[in-house]
């Protein structure tokens, strides 16, 4: 329960510390909020250009350092363009976090699959980021990720480092051949087709472009995961973060307070999930 | 609480001390009577028309309005307005939604605090409904043309006066201290209350017998998803005017959008939205061109109808339709929703007792 309900609406200020060019396509900015932000990896928040509006998104930055919450951009309109023509020292604005957040203590004694399509990615690499800082009570982690070409493959400078822990290990594609390119070729549910997890002791996370979630979601089925394993990363048209403005529902469910991140078997028979 | 009998000329000064700029009442135009405010008692003669053509909603969530500013230059903005007003005339569909609209602002995990100061500063004094329009149907979703909770005074006109019943500490005070002859109601008047009563359900449940849905908070019929056909045939009269969100009394969503006021100062500002339009899913930046998450008609018409009688009972226990039936009347293309649930009932999917599901 929020006491101090006045300025609910209201972002609180925040510096943009550093921008971060990922891919030609995607930035991630670096933020400060004025007052401590504290998150748990999977929630979100909404950022605003003052005076433009504000739009969601999960940090992909670890929940332990939120003193610096990053926040991964895909330009693809007209809030992200705007976005990604910000430059360090501007004061942006911050209000949340929302939505529940990743269940991690549930993955305790599991085996944990992470599959990220994209600019999708970045909401996972604050799991990941959350898991490898305290990985004893999982049984392992395996990540695989897609993306369209070599050039916008995201956090490629930490794809190596993440193994580095032991017991976690990370598989990426392409969608096509490109010159230079040695690793796997194809969209990301082929590197899922007999994929090495315990089908009776796992939890998959996926986060990814419509398409993505959809095709991957039903490759996981058929390759014997239940809808209760599969959590789905619905990071889309969240407003006002309450539960409130009414526009993120999937059937009964708001994504703003019940997800982002919403257990499958809850919204498969909604005709709207993808 | 005690049920008075108040007669006319004691209803006329109650009420006539009521009046003023804070005041809303039913006010009487060629055809309709609308809520708006009144100035003299002689405009509160409308308690017999049928509900007003309007919902009480806007005077709780205003069209439009500021939730606050921000940036280094923002000057604090006025604050909402938290004196006391009154409705008089608020029906039995009115209250129903007030309550819904409770569960929605103030029983989550926020609590809206324009909202609050707002439904805190409204005495309520409803009235049983004497007449009715072609539309109403409130008694097919477990509803009465005449209220049980959630008012503070209400008043049951009869031929020469009115069964006043004050719910509230502060309708009883106001009863007792508005200097009018207040006597306990007698057997003779609480029978002729019983009989208009039943007179108004019977005429409401004639005029509605053609439809045999069955619906209330605790029971719903289960409605077909939009992968039914027949959403589509309704869709085709939708002319996505957002007619029906507007005037539904529990229809809540909200669009925010940020303004400039000046250098470093900024204004979020909240605006009635509308779930049928194809911009419903716009964020900041406005309008693009890339497809909402229901890009087609019909599954914006599923989803509002079935956020109505199958989603707002699992979320709040409460069923989201009070059978006002403005939205009928509203409708440009004609949509009757009594005819779609009827259509689109789903005997598989019912819910026949209290099927509120667990959080997720």
């Amino acid at each position: 329960m929020i006491s101090e309900p006045e300025g609910a609406y209201l972002p609180q200020p925040a510096e943009l510390l550093e921008v971060i060019d990922e891919t030609p396509t995607i930035k991630t900015l670096v933020v400060q909020p004025r007052e401590p932000l504290t998150f748990k990896a999977g929630q979100f928040v909404q950022l605003t250009l003052p005076g433009f509006g504000e739009a969601p998104f999960t940090p992909s930055s670890s929940p332990l350092s939120p003193e610096r919450i990053a926040i991964t951009i895909l330009q693809t309109g007209t809030v992200t363009d705007r976005f990604h023509e910000c430059k360090p020292g501007q004061t942006l604005g911050l209000r949340g976090p929302f939505g529940k957040g990743y269940p991690i203590d549930k993955l305790r004694g599991k085996e944990v699959l992470v599959v990220g399509g994209g600019v999708g990615l970045a909401p996972l690499r604050a799991l990941i980021l959350a898991l490898l800082a305290e990985l004893d009570p999982i049984k392992r982690l395996s990540i695989k990720y897609g993306s369209r070409c070599v050039e916008e493959l995201l956090y490629r400078r930490e794809h190596d480092t993440w193994p580095q822990a032991g017991k976690v290990d990370f598989t990426c594609t392409i969608d096509h051949p490109q010159q230079g390119w040695r690793g796997k070729t194809g969209v990301v549910t082929t590197l899922l087709k007999g994929v090495d997890i315990d089908r009776d002791n796992s939890h998959v996370f996926v986060c990814g472009p419509g398409v993505m979630l959809k095709f991957t979601t039903f490759t996981l089925i058929d390759e014997g995961f239940r809808p209760d394993q599969i959590y789905l990363s619905m990071n889309r048209r969240m407003s006002c973060g309450m539960g409130l403005c009414g526009r993120c529902n999937i059937g009964p469910y708001y994504l703003c307070k019940d997800g982002p991140d919403i257990n499958y078997a809850l919204i498969e028979d909604y005709p709207d999930v993808f | 609480m005690t049920t008075y009998y108040v007669d006319d000329a004691g209803i006329a000064k109650l009420l006539g001390e009521q009046c003023g700029t804070s005041t809303f009442a039913p006010v009487r135009t060629a055809r309709l009577a609308w809520l708006d405010t009144v100035e003299t008692e002689t405009d509160l003669a409308n308690l017999g028309e049928p509900r007003p053509a309007q919902s009480p909603k806007g005077l709780f969530l205003p069209a439009a309005e500021s939730v606050g500013r921000y940036g280094q230059s923002a000057t604090a903005a006025t604050a909402a307005r938290t004196d006391m007003a009154v409705i008089v005339g608020i029906r039995a569909c009115g209250l129903r939604a007030l309550k819904y609209l409770d569960q929605v602002m103030l029983e989550g995990a926020f609590q809206d605090a324009e909202y609050r100061a707002r439904r805190e500063g409204m005495l309520l004094i409803s009235c049983d409904c004497v007449d009715c329009t072609d539309s109403c149907f409130c008694t097919l979703v477990g509803g009465r043309p005449y209220a049980s909770e959630g008012y503070d005074i209400n008043l049951t006109p009869l031929e020469h006066g009115c069964v006043a019943e004050a719910a509230t500490e502060r309708g009883q005070k106001l009863l007792e201290s508005a200097g009018i002859q207040c006597t306990q109601a007698g057997k003779d008047q609480l029978a002729e209350r019983d009989r208009i009563r039943a007179a108004m359900v019977e005429r409401l449940e004639r005029q509605n017998e053609r439809f045999n849905f069955v619906a209330d908070d605790r029971s719903q019929p289960g409605l077909s998803n939009e992968g039914d056909a027949a959403w589509q045939e309704f869709a085709a009269d939708c002319v996505e005017c957002g007619a029906c969100t507007n005037i539904c009394p529990t229809c809540h969503c909200f669009y925010l959008y940020d303004q400039v006021l000046g250098a470093e100062a900024f204004e979020r500002v909240r605006t009635w939205d509308s779930c049928l339009l194809s911009t419903y899913h716009r964020m900041a930046g406005g309008v693009n061109l890339k497809l909402s998450a229901r890009p087609r008609l019909y599954s914006r018409l599923a989803n509002r109808v079935l956020h109505k009688f199958t989603y707002s009972p699992q979320q709040y226990g409460l069923l989201g339709c009070v059978g006002c039936g403005r939205c009928v009347d509203a409708c440009l293309g004609a949509i009757d929703i009594r005819e779609v649930v009827q259509k689109l009932q789903c005997p598989a999917k019912a819910n026949p007792a209290d099927g509120r599901e667990a959080s997720p």
